[in-house]
């Protein structure tokens, strides 16, 4: 199975490669190998942008590939990072109570602990209960459990009410900002028991690892995120080759045909839909210990129109078209915000990047779609001259020359 | 010959339009049936009703030995139950080879999670192979669909038809852009699959109708107005008058 994989799709064997030399270098050359050719916090954006390749080549498959336009996987991104970030809050934030404690004269009871875990958490938002999404904090095997569960679950029921009543094309688009936007609101609030507009911080650290130092921690959430980002590309690159890929990529160009087939086409959208939301999920737990924080508007509906404008700009329908566009825009993004860009002095106006970089980044992905459809993916081509991604040729149906009948609409 | 669809007192009707006006239809399997009928008599809609795609506003739909309704079913259970359909235009999936068009018609479990762990197997493979021959692509297996000509897309959907293994074909205008010898060929291959299934053949072409040497229904207004064999049929006075007299 496996080497049926590769043969099929050499271009995993080549990221793998690709992916492989890339994490040997950064180790090398980061802090934590002992010389400081890339400083900790470049280490941890490359992490991050690992991560969010991860998330793109799920993007890929369920836009790319099964040719539904969600516009809301970046929601559950989040909703992953909001998991752990549930439990590395609780567990350091108990530890540092537990050690400021240990001094009274009478030793705290868990009671105690607890009260004041609440009150140094919460205080923030003027309360300090627990709010009952919080009763698995303290637990970091079922915080991981919810990583994978809560994304899914919240794609399942959303995706089983979408698919079902065969809501397609730009109304199922909508409807995914709608629940981003509705997710992030909802956050927003501080009711909802996830500290509102503040949201989780001090992620950054793990707890009961202060001694190690963060030039360390970032190293191995590199190499988790490139672990993961491995897994999650053969994963992928399993789910679209062989039967599956050929339902799938049939969905995309002609649902009714493959309904006809005998093809319950809802549960496959389906089966898409809360895989890669649950990978996105699983992204989104290794991005945010990194960022070392997330609130609300990490979830809100722009979110996840990047992450289809990364998908655009590498490629659609290909999975390293997609983790490469995330990686170029998310890099590039990151150097003309951070002021890495110099500035542009045209005399009367002066063009600083971290206004313009939007409208750059914008122009770009009007031009990749009207001149270049198969984005920075496309490139591969010119080398390989082989076309994995055949163009479609011509239009459906007869010829000029063939004879024609008027009645019968096209079938949709 | 057992009665495997009748349709009864069907009727549907659009904005107000009676596309389908109280349709009796019967075919028993095997059998092979023409369905003639001036523009607009609902041919297509016809078809749409016993595939799912169009939910009739009354009557009934009634398929197989243990007489289930149809009309109950989502469009992929009907398929699976085994209808299956040729579009009047050419509809393949474009962007993959012939051989993948084929092995996703061919008869298999339909659940995401077979399809996810389905493992190619030699009888598979053989058996399109078989059809590749019989719809004269054999050598054009490993090409892109969307390069076919106009007429071999025509049979490679006919192909995936024949791989689906159906009880009962629905086959709309399938010799439209062929050539005289192609058109043969769909002939034979219509009769021949009519051996042992039933098939039902929406045609505007006489001289095709007349080769196929079968039963036929003519529809107008979304009502049978004649059937038989073709000869009965074109000597009735309504048929000639609403049809073959314009």
């Amino acid at each position: 199975m496996t080497q049926g994989l590769f043969h099929q799709n050499r271009s995993v064997a080549w990221f793998l490669l690709a992916l492989a030399l890339f994490v040997l270098l950064v180790t090398i050359l980061s802090e934590a190998a002992g010389n400081g050719y890339l400083s900790t916090s470049f280490v941890k954006t490359l992490g991050k942008t690992l991560c969010l390749m991860l998330v793109a080549v799920a993007m890929d498959v369920v836009w790319g590939y099964t040719g539904i336009l969600s516009l809301g996987h970046m929601a559950f991104f989040g909703l992953g990072g909001y998991m752990i970030g549930m439990w590395l809050m609780y567990a350091r934030t108990e530890l540092i109570i537990a050690d400021s404690l240990r001094a009274a004269a009478i030793p705290p009871t868990p009671e105690e602990i607890r009260d004041a875990v609440g009150q140094q958490i919460f205080g923030v938002v003027g309360s300090a209960d627990f709010p009952w999404l919080w009763i698995f904090a303290d637990s970091l095997v079922l915080q991981l459990a919810l990583v994978v569960l809560v994304p899914g679950l919240l794609a399942l029921v959303f995706g089983w009410l979408a698919f079902r009543s065969r809501v397609t094309g730009v109304y199922l688009s909508i409807l995914t900002q709608a629940m981003t936007l509705a997710l992030s609101l909802y956050l927003f609030q501080n009711e909802a028991g996830l500290r509102g507009n503040n949201g989780l911080s001090g992620l950054q650290n793990l707890p009961g690892l202060d001694a190690v130092p963060q030039a360390t921690l970032s190293i191995w959430f590199f190499w988790a995120s490139a672990a993961a980002l491995a897994l999650g590309y053969v994963l992928f690159a399993w789910v679209v080759s062989g039967k599956m890929g050929s339902v799938i990529r049939g969905i995309r160009d002609n649902e009714s045909r493959v309904r006809f087939l005998g093809y319950h086409v809802e549960s496959y959208k389906l089966f898409v839909f809360t895989l890669t939301a649950v990978v996105a999920g699983i992204a989104g737990a290794l991005y945010y210990p990194q960022a070392g924080i997330i609130n609300p508007a990490e979830v809100a509906p722009i979110a996840s129109i990047y992450l289809a404008v990364w998908v655009a700009i590498g490629g659609r329908g290909r999975l390293y078209g997609a983790a490469l566009g995330a990686a170029a825009v998310s890099l590039l993004s990151s150097w003309f915000t951070g002021g890495g860009a110099p500035d542009i002095n045209l005399g009367v106006y002066t063009v600083q990047w971290t206004d313009w970089w939007l409208v750059l980044l914008g122009l770009s992905f009007v031009a990749v779609t009207l001149l270049a459809p198969k984005g920075i993916g496309g490139l591969f081509d010119l080398l390989s001259r082989r076309h994995p991604v055949p163009l479609r040729t011509g239009d459906f149906g007869p010829d000029k020359g063939a004879r024609r009948t008027v009645e019968g609409e096209e079938e949709k | 010959m057992r009665t495997l669809l009748e349709m009864s007192g069907v009727s549907v009707s659009f904005d107000g339009f009676r596309a389908i006006n109280n349709l009796s239809f019967q075919i028993a399997e095997p059998e092979l049936r023409a369905i003639i009928g001036p523009n607009g008599a609902g041919k297509t809609t016809f078809m749409d009703i016993i595939t799912g795609k169009t939910r009739p506003d009354s009557g009934r739909v009634l398929w197989g030995e243990k007489s289930v309704s149809l009309l109950k079913m989502s469009e992929s259970q009907i398929a699976r139950a085994g209808v299956g359909r040729k579009f009047q235009k050419p509809t393949v999936f474009e962007a993959q080879t012939v051989r993948e068009n084929l092995a996703l018609a061919l008869k298999n479990r339909r659940g995401p999670f077979d399809v996810l762990l389905y493992r190619k197997t030699r009888r598979g493979a053989a058996r399109i192979k078989e059809i590749a021959e019989e719809i004269g692509l054999a050598a054009e297996l490993p090409r892109i669909a969307g390069e076919l000509s106009h007429g071999q897309k025509q049979w490679l959907e006919i192909g995936m038809l024949l791989a689906q293994d159906p009880r009962l074909l629905l086959v709309d205008e399938p010799a439209a852009g062929m050539t005289p010898a192609e058109r043969e060929h769909t002939t034979d291959l219509l009769r021949r699959a009519a051996r042992t299934r039933a098939v039902v053949v929406v045609e505007h072409d006489m001289e095709f109708v007349r080769r196929l040497n079968c039963k036929v229904t003519v529809l107008c207004e979304g009502a049978v107005l004649a059937e038989g064999s073709l000869d009965h049929v074109t000597s009735n006075q309504d048929v000639i008058d609403v049809y073959l007299g314009r």
